[in-house]
Order: structure tokens, then C-alpha cells, then sequence
């Protein structure tokens, strides 16, 4: 008896510690399944949820373009460093500019803008074929890379987002753009090369409301 | 009652022991941490490989920054060998290094090795390639390969036209930067109908196998247009290929990396485009942030993309010895 008895209490403490904190967990499989699919990054959702709360609201943000280029033309290093936004250790960097301008030409993939009432030289060029690239994703500053463990996920964003401008943003801004008509404008510009991308800037509009 | 004594005996020379072990660990845990004034630091810098010079340049110029910045460094070669990476990993948390510079082999593969690192306290930083985590290495140095692959792929369109025929060449599977590279350069490709990928398939990043494969493509694709290389090394191997084919100035052919032989060939009018991707610049970087880590600094931004550029005919003479040549 006297023997029995540790081994007794250490089979009870045993089975009440795996009552208290099992080994394994049973749970349904559509449980499981459901599980698996909240891991998996959805970047068409992602880009949905950031196009309607996030992007569109942010507008605001941008810095209007007539400042823009009048400070790139006084000191584009200062300007840079005042509005431009650059990711890692890139020499792209990009703007995120608002503004309301006259259209100057219509050509098959862009509309060229002055911002001068009179004027005929060419501001802003607008981009009106297929969109490519990360301007709107990095340009904006809202979001961040360091929240993506895989790089393939945060390239998938950008994806989404072009894909929502050439269907939501372009056809409009095509069928009623005519030579002399007001546009109100919000979009990115990348500049890989000061020399040709500081005038015009040639932005992908995420707003472009022609008047 | 004698067996009674000779029992705690025997506990009480186990309990001495091992409390004097756990001292004696305790102590050498805290040794590397605090070396003697003439002791050298050590950093280790893991590359995928060394049979490509492109990653000879990125691991040489890590470890000369190292010694500029008063560490001992040394190279270990992964040779795209996941199963070699982590011998090297054991061998280096088992000798005292400070810091390792890692440009991995697998994105999903490495991570366990990084974990190691960051569980032994040492810190990793990841060049070039990315590890599919944000809590296990210190930072990532990352050229933004999606990005350069898109401007490569208009740059496709303009070079090649709106029609054709064309071969992608694929790097590691298991490596994020080929497929970030294939869906930059697909984003931009795949809107233009008229442009038919006749054959895709991997070389592993290897000139050798780049050359390989191509020759093997163009006997059932005989009519090709260009060839898209993941990578410099196979766009070397696939310019042989034509070269032997007699087709050399027929297919136009475009890379991604910024090594010099195929610069040389931009110049010359051999190859159409590459994307320049400033080895140099990430590998001084890490060192630079290895030696920060080190002096006690610990907010790193955990990645930091390298923006690539493309280089061109028309730009060529900007670029040299594996990046600006003005020195950027």
C-alpha cells in the first residue's frame, strides 16, 4: 500500500495536468480549413478594404501641384526632402500630388495638363493606358513594407491597386477628357530621373474628375 | 542508514556538479560578449554561392567593409545548397562570431538557421534575398526586384514590339526575387496579346544551365524573339547558347543583376537590357549595420529595398563595376 500510493497520486496529478493542458487539440475541419484561409494573405481583399477606407480618404494628403513644381524649380533637393517619399535605400523616390488643371492634348495612353489658366505649357501628364508599377502603393506613404513577410504579398498589392485604376479611375477620365476641359486630379509620380521627371510630372491618378 | 548517507552523498556531488556547469556556461555565455581589448570581433557573411561573380562581389564587399570597420570576417559558401547553409550555420554559432550577413538560400528554408542565430544572440542581416519572416532577422537589405522587373518589362515592349515570341528563363524556385522578378516582368508582358511566352522553365540562376536549357528550347523553338533571364549569369548562358546557334543578333536578350560582363555586352549592342542591382551598396550596408548592432544599437527597420535600375543602350555608359558610374 505504502508503495502503491505515490505511484496512484502521480497518475492522477498525470491525467488531471493532461486534462488541464492537452497534447492534442481535435477541431472540426471546416473549422481548421477557415483557419487556414485567415492566414493566407488575400491581396484583392487587402486592396479593396485600402482603395475604400484608407486610399480615397487620403487625398487630403497630397500636396497641391502648383507648390510642388514651383518649389521642385527653386530647390528639387529640398523639395524632395520636404514632399518626396522614398523606400529603403532607393534613389526612386515619389510625390503625391492634387490639383485641378486644363487639358492641354488627349493621345491614346495620357492626357497632358497645364495648371496655368492661359498658359500652354505642359504640367502634369496624366497616365491613361495600362498601369504598371508601385506609385500608388509607395507613393502614398500608406503602407508600410515591413508589415509583409513575403515580398510577393506586398508586390501582389500593387497589383490590386492598378487593376482598381484602370477600371474605376481611367475609362471615366477617357471618355469625357476633351482639349480645354478642367480636371481635377490626385495621383503618384515616380521620379527615377530627375533630368525628365521633374516637368511634367507624369502622375497615375487615382482621382480624375473632368469637369 | 549507511546506504541513507551514501545516497545524499551521491545527490549532493550531482546537485554540486551541475550547479558548477551551469556557472561555467553562464560564464561563457557572457565571454563572447565582452572580448579582451586585442581581440578581434568576428563577422561571418553566408552567400548562396560563389559560382557567379555577381555574389562574389556582394560577399567580397561585405567582408572588406567588415575589415575597413576593424572586424575579422570570413566568407562561408552556401553553394545554393540549403543543407550546406545550415552546416555553416552550426560551424559559425559554434565559434564565436558577433554578427552574420546572410544572403539566404530559401526563403522559407533559412528562416529556421536565422532563428538559431537570433536564439545564440547573434544577429542576422539578410542581403539581397528575403527570408518569407519579419522576426528573426535583425534587417533585411532587399533589392526591389518586382520593380526593376517591371521596367525591364516595358522596356521588353519596346525593344521587342507588341509581337513575338519569347523564353523567360527562371532562377531558383524556391527564392522569392525569381518570382517577384517573372511577375514584374509578367505584369507589364502578359497585357500585350501579341507576345507569346513559348517556354518557361528554371536554370537555377547558373550560367551553365542557362546555356543548357536555351539550347534545348530552341530546338522545338527554333523562331524565338528574346529570351527574359531571371538573372545575369543565365542571360551569359543564353547569349552562349545563341552564339553557337548562330542567333545571337536575331534574339534579343535581357538579365537582371548589373554584373559587368553583361554591361559590357549592353554597351556592345549584344544584350538588349538588364536590371542594375547595386550588390555593393547592400553588402556595405550590412556591415555597416552588423558594426552598429554590435556598438549596442538595436531599432533596425526590419526591410530596406534596394531600388534597381535599368540599364540600357542608351544609358549604359552611367553604369559601371556593379553599379553607378559616378560612384553611386
Amino acid at each position: 500500500m505504502n508503495r502503491a500510493a505515490p505511484i496512484l497520486i502521480a497518475i492522477v496529478v498525470l491525467c488531471a495536468g493532461i486534462w488541464l493542458v492537452p497534447l492534442v487539440h481535435f477541431v472540426p475541419l471546416k473549422s481548421a480549413r477557415q483557419h487556414s484561409t485567415e492566414a493566407t494573405f488575400n491581396p484583392s481583399a487587402f486592396a479593396e478594404t485600402f482603395w475604400s477606407e484608407r486610399l480615397l480618404e487620403s487625398v487630403d494628403k497630397a500636396v497641391d501641384a502648383a507648390v510642388l513644381l514651383a518649389e521642385i524649380k527653386q530647390d528639387p533637393k529640398e523639395a524632395r526632402e520636404k514632399h518626396g517619399r522614398t523606400l529603403g535605400l532607393s534613389g526612386t523616390y515619389y510625390y503625391f500630388v492634387s490639383g485641378t488643371g486644363r487639358i492641354l492634348t488627349v493621345d491614346k495612353e495620357s492626357v497632358s495638363l497645364t495648371l496655368g489658366a492661359k498658359d500652354s505649357t505642359v504640367d502634369i501628364i496624366l497616365e491613361t493606358g495600362n498601369i504598371f508599377g508601385n506609385a500608388v502603393r509607395d507613393g502614398t506613404g500608406l503602407i508600410d513594407v515591413n508589415n509583409y513577410p513575403n515580398s510577393r504579398d506586398f508586390n501582389d498589392i500593387s497589383s490590386e491597386i492598378n487593376r482598381r485604376i484602370e477600371e474605376r479611375v481611367l475609362p471615366s477620365l477617357r471618355a469625357k477628357a476633351a482639349v480645354g476641359a478642367t480636371v481635377h486630379f490626385a495621383g503618384c509620380a515616380e521620379i527615377s530621373n530627375e533630368t525628365t521627371d521633374l516637368h511634367p510630372l507624369v502622375l497615375v491618378p487615382i482621382v480624375a474628375e473632368v469637369q | 542508514m549507511k546506504m541513507h548517507y551514501l545516497k545524499l552523498a551521491i545527490a549532493f556531488a550531482l546537485v554540486a556538479t551541475l550547479t558548477s556547469g551551469c556557472k561555467q556556461n553562464s560564464d561563457e555565455s557572457k565571454s563572447p560578449d565582452m572580448p579582451k581589448p586585442d581581440e578581434q570581433a568576428k563577422i561571418a557573411i553566408v552567400v548562396s554561392t560563389l559560382n557567379n561573380p555577381w555574389f562574389v562581389v556582394l560577399a567580397d564587399t561585405a567582408r572588406d567593409r567588415a575589415k575597413e570597420l576593424g572586424y575579422d570576417a570570413e566568407i562561408f559558401d552556401s553553394q545554393n545548397d540549403p543543407a550546406k547553409e545550415e552546416a555553416n550555420f552550426e560551424n559559425i554559432l559554434a565559434s564565436g562570431y558577433k554578427a552574420i550577413i546572410l544572403n539566404p538560400t530559401d526563403a522559407d528554408g533559412s528562416i529556421a538557421n536565422v532563428r538559431k542565430a537570433k536564439a545564440a544572440g547573434i544577429p542576422v542581416f539578410c542581403i539581397d534575398r528575403e527570408i518569407n519572416a519579419t522576426d528573426a532577422a535583425t534587417s533585411q537589405i532587399l533589392s526591389d526586384s518586382y520593380s526593376g522587373a517591371v521596367a525591364l518589362g516595358q522596356n521588353f515592349v519596346k525593344q521587342v514590339g507588341e509581337q513575338g515570341q519569347y523564353v523567360e528563363l527562371l532562377g531558383l524556385v524556391g527564392d522569392n526575387n525569381t518570382w517577384n522578378r517573372s511577375k514584374g516582368f509578367h505584369s507589364v508582358v502578359d497585357r500585350y496579346p501579341g507576345l507569346k511566352m513559348v517556354a518557361q522553365q528554371s536554370a537555377d540562376f547558373d550560367r551553365a544551365k542557362g546555356m543548357e536549357v536555351l539550347e534545348s528550347i530552341l530546338q522545338a523553338h527554333p523562331d524565338i524573339n528574346a529570351v527574359f533571364c531571371g538573372n545575369d549569369a543565365m542571360a551569359m548562358g543564353a547569349y552562349q547558347a545563341l552564339v553557337t546557334d548562330g542567333k545571337a543578333d536575331k534574339v534579343k536578350i535581357f538579365g537582371f543583376d548589373g554584373s559587368d560582363d553583361v554591361v559590357k555586352l549592353i554597351a556592345d549592342g549584344k544584350i538588349a537590357a538588364t536590371g542594375m542591382q547595386f550588390p555593393k551598396t547592400m553588402a556595405r550596408k550590412a556591415a555597416e549595420f552588423a558594426d552598429q548592432y554590435i556598438k549596442g544599437k538595436r531599432d533596425f527597420e526590419q526591410k530596406i529595398p534596394v531600388s534597381v535600375e535599368l540599364v540600357t543602350k542608351e544609358n549604359v555608359d552611367q553604369y559601371k563595376d556593379y553599379g553607378k558610374a559616378s560612384g553611386g
